[in-house]
């Protein structure tokens, strides 16, 4: 039912799976053969991305889940001014 | 492909006349609280947006009757209320060739402007509407209580396209017929600031950018030009199209231009290095140079960006409207539109509304999409840094290229 997600920082975030579950390498990471360690504890660490950069992440998967498929009008999402750069690179790495 | 659903209709008022009943222009008011189109026969209607769009909706459901009534108790209700908007019939006394909205509220956090009012009241909110005519005069309108403010005369042919700059600073810039832009400060009586030369035929559109720096003006003769608009000087032009250049919009981040010309297609351009990023044809197989140039019967009337930066709606002679999404060379949906000479998106990007030869508008649901996490943050990082900018980032060549825009 959920996942936790942890930042460079060690910050752990703990999350649906089925939001975690937006960005294709998670699913891959979650659900692969045995090979990866968090396919036992339902865990990914994530060496590069800083938790104010994974935080914004988590959002996004709830925002996404939220508004796809939804007759509600879709709201802005709001991204500070000095976090973009790495959110692309996290976004472009997870792919979502 | 597929068909859009939730079509809503709003007929203008039913005119005899053949000619004279063209609707040149539709506008969305920039906070969404006012839709405006030029009826044909020098009239133009400013409708509330919000009770337009409840009317659709209703319409949809319950038959004519019920909807006549509550048109009666709208008309009843506003009597009292100063600040409820109201519906207006504008008599230009000209056919109108073109609209803008104009606000005192900057639409976006950009360049800082320091306004002063001598006009208008101060700490109010300005909503004005302009509107270009035969003649070459442009009007400018209160919106709130339908009164003429302005006169501005000095084009000496018709006055096509108007627009504000988005900063708020009601900066107006008008293109003629008469091959010139003017630019016009109506915080300061409407003074024309500036004369910008150097198309050789007519203008038939022009587009601020969101930061308000820059300028586009496109016109006949395969015109594509970018002005700088802190020295009004020309930045450089643009070269690609083969037939008269009708229409132009920035995406809403300025990273991309579109273009829409006779020669059937929709280009879409960095306007900061000139390169061109992306074609959409509505012919095909695609027309070779002579015939784009020609009579094609499939000239492209009007391009528009939508709000996410992801999606354009480009009008054809062809009878269709079509939506694209700017990673995919189809149009992700398309609607039959006879006649259709202007389109615009609404001010939330839900709806766009098509103006058509007889006077009528035509309204359509707007794909619906979450956009990518990546390009959320494209948007918000292209918002502040132009081309060459983002080439000096120490990021690995596949995100420099997607910020780009060149994937």
């Amino acid at each position: 039912m959920y996942v936790k997600l942890i930042s460079s920082d060690g910050c752990e975030f703990i999350v649906k799976r089925e939001h975690a579950l937006t960005s294709g390498p998670v699913k891959t990471m979650l659900s692969g053969p045995g090979q990866f360690a968090e396919n036992k504890t339902n865990e990914v660490s994530f060496r590069e991305i800083p938790s104010r950069v994974l935080s914004k992440v988590c959002m996004y998967f709830t925002y996404k889940i939220q508004y796809t498929n939804s007759s509600k009008e879709i709201p802005e999402f709001r991204i500070a001014p000095e976090i973009p750069l790495e959110l692309l690179m996290a976004a472009n790495f997870l792919d979502c | 492909r597929s068909r859009t659903i939730g079509e809503l209709l709003a007929p203008a008022a039913p005119f005899d006349k053949k000619c004279g009943r063209e609707n040149w222009t539709v506008a969305f008011a920039p906070d969404g609280s006012y839709f405006a189109w030029s009826q044909g026969h020098r009239t133009v209607k400013l409708v509330p947006w919000s009770q337009c769009l409840k009317n659709f909706l209703l319409h949809g459901t319950k038959n004519i009757t019920n909807s006549s009534n509550l048109r009666l108790s709208r008309q009843n209700s506003d009597g009292g209320q100063k600040n409820k908007p109201r519906e207006h019939i504008i008599d230009c006394g000209d056919i109108v060739w073109s609209l803008a909205f104009g606000s005192s509220v900057p639409e976006k956090q950009s360049r800082c402007v320091n306004i002063e009012w001598h006009r208008f009241r101060f700490g109010q909110d300005q909503l004005l509407l302009a509107t270009g005519l035969n003649s070459g005069r442009i009007k400018i309108w209160d919106v709130y209580t339908g009164k003429l403010l302005l006169n501005l005369v000095d084009h000496t042919e018709v006055v096509r396209d108007l627009t504000f700059a988005p900063d708020g600073s009601l900066i107006l810039v008008s293109a003629s017929r008469d091959k010139t832009l003017r630019v016009w400060d109506l915080k300061d009586d409407g003074n024309m600031m500036k004369v910008l030369r150097g198309h050789q035929n007519w203008v038939y559109s022009c587009a601020f950018s969101p930061d308000s720096s820059m300028l586009c003006s496109v016109g006949a003769s395969k015109a594509v030009f970018l002005w700088n608009m802190d020295k009004y000087t020309m930045i450089r032009k643009l070269e690609g199209h083969h037939h008269d250049v009708v229409a132009c919009d920035f995406s809403p981040d300025g990273a991309l231009l579109a273009t829409a010309s006779y020669d059937t297609r929709v280009y879409i351009w960095d306007p900061h290095t000139g390169a061109i990023l992306m074609e959409f044809g509505h012919l095909f197989p695609p027309p070779t140079p002579i015939f784009a140039g020609g009579a094609n019967d499939r000239w492209v009337r009007s391009v528009s960006f939508s709000h996410d930066g992801l999606h354009i709606a480009s009008l054809a002679d062809d009878k269709m409207v079509r939506f694209w999404r700017i990673d995919e060379d189809y149009p992700v949906q398309v609607a039959p539109l006879s006649n259709g000479l202007c389109c615009a998106f609404s001010t939330d990007g839900s709806v766009l509304a098509a103006g058509t030869h007889d006077g009528s508008v035509y309204f359509w649901a707007t794909p619906r999409h979450v956009p990518s996490l990546q390009h959320l943050c494209r948007m918000s990082i292209r918002r502040v840094m132009p081309t060459q900018e983002v080439q000096e980032l120490p990021v690995p060549s596949k995100v420099l290229e997607f910020l780009s825009y060149r994937v």
